[in-house]
């Protein structure tokens, strides 16, 4: 009984814990990553970018440059490539170990190159080309209304 | 404009400038905006229209504007803009304070080739190389009825520099340039002083007034103006009004189109070489920020 009471007792603990932590997953993963993490660690694909950094120097507005995303996997897969807040940028394979895609680009903040399901529901691997700004100071120009091409 | 004089001129504007850094509600320069520019760079702009400046000098043609170089580079107190050039001591955001060296404006009327022609008001065409106001004579008609020649002469490039204060206060910007000749030439003195506000927005551009003074002494305007014997100036005052309307026109591109009409002080209007009361420069065109 008292062997029962504790099986039940202990039961009823682990399925509260299992409970309490699908609840702090919910909480803190969005559902998506939550599987596209599972799925890009359970498939072990791999996605790299070149460059993987752009410097703006003092006097640069933005980054232009020629991006090369390379990935591949131990198995033939089914997948695209996205660039967040690009909907323009899409590039699907379809049953490839392996695939590389090249696209001048011109941005200004960072950018999270994705590969996803065809449905693209779920994120396979992610990688993000970071945008690094040379510490700049700023200053008031001067004001010259007394000049003509003021 | 003697020692003393200037020195009390001098405080004035740093109490102007120190006042209106404590009133000052405008932020610090964070990123680069209209008011601010990062520390370290150049910028380069080209405008390229059909304009010209009409000149009140006798013999002398109207100067075309069709190319306009501009060009500015900020340090982090030194700065050099066009060809001027100078050191802010003070800069609070709403209000700045610096010593600027400046070159003097009225050389551009006696020689096409005066770099204020190539950076303010166009290239030269090769037909202005000469500097065609140290060969002119002019006949000069005194008051007993004599006729005497205006003597022909070289007039030299000069600077002049002291205080400048500029300050913004919502969308009014205003400067103040309290300067003296430094080259050695005439020893003049010479107030600059103008206020700019936007009038109105017109089809998603700008349009804005700018009203101003120049004040110069007797011995810039006779410098430029006077010959000893002939005619003697005394100082003068010269208003201006402009009005500019800006557009952008996307990418790094903007139309720019101004009209500026500046009234010359009986001084020089008065003077036997020059023949118009009023200087008028006008410029339609686009301008490329590189």
């Amino acid at each position: 009984m008292s062997n029962s009471r504790l099986s039940r007792t202990n039961t009823r603990h682990r399925c509260s814990a299992s409970l309490w932590a699908a609840l702090a997953a919910c909480l803190f993963f969005p559902a998506a990553e939550l599987a596209g993490a599972a799925t890009a660690q359970d498939n072990d694909i791999h996605l790299e970018l070149s460059p993987r950094i752009c410097t703006l120097a003092a006097r640069d507005k933005q980054c232009r440059t020629e991006v090369h995303a390379q990935w591949s996997a131990p198995h033939e897969e089914s997948l695209c490539l996205v660039v967040l807040d690009r909907p323009s940028i899409k590039r699907c394979w379809e049953h490839y170990a392996r695939g590389t895609y090249s696209i001048q680009l011109t941005f200004v903040d960072d950018l999270t190159f994705q590969l996803r399901d065809p449905e693209l529901q779920n994120i396979l691997a992610s990688e993000v080309l970071r945008v690094i700004r040379e510490a700049l100071h700023y200053r008031h120009r001067r004001r010259e209304p007394w000049n003509i091409f003021e | 404009m003697d020692t003393k004089h200037g020195r009390r001129l001098l405080i004035a504007l740093v109490a102007l400038a120190s006042l209106s850094t404590a009133l000052a509600d405008d932020s610090e320069c964070k990123g680069p905006s209209a008011d601010c520019v990062a520390v370290g760079s150049w910028s380069f702009a080209l405008s390229l229209g059909a304009g010209v400046r009409t000149n009140p000098v006798v013999h002398q043609s109207d100067i075309p504007l069709i190319v306009v170089p501009q060009f500015s580079y900020y340090g982090k107190r030194f700065f050099i803009d066009n060809l001027d050039a100078g050191v802010t001591l003070l800069d609070g955001g709403a209000a700045t304070l610096s010593l600027v060296a400046t070159p003097g404006y009225d050389r551009v009327f006696f020689y096409r080739s005066d770099l204020q022609n190539i950076f303010v008001g166009g290239f030269p065409t090769l037909s202005g190389q000469t500097p065609s106001g140290s060969g002119n004579s002019v006949e000069s008609t005194q008051p007993a009825g004599r006729a005497q020649r205006f003597p022909a002469r070289a007039r030299a490039v000069t600077y002049l520099a002291g205080p400048e204060w500029t300050f913004k206060y919502h969308s009014i910007s205003g400067q103040l340039d309290l300067l003296h000749e430094i080259t050695g030439r005439d020893h003049g003195d010479e107030i600059r002083a103008a206020l700019g506000m936007p009038l109105a927005a017109l089809a998603h551009g700008p349009l804005s007034a700018n009203i101003g003074i120049t004040w110069k002494s007797a011995g810039i305007v006779n410098y430029y103006y006077g010959a000893p014997g002939i005619y003697d100036a005394g100082a003068v005052l010269d208003p201006f009004l402009k009005l500019a309307y800006v557009h952008p026109l996307g990418g790094k591109w903007k139309f720019t189109a101004f009209v500026e009409c500046e009234r010359l002080g009986n001084a020089i209007a008065n003077s036997p070489i020059v023949n118009a009361r009023y200087v008028t420069t006008t410029f339609v065109g686009t301008t490329y920020v590189f």
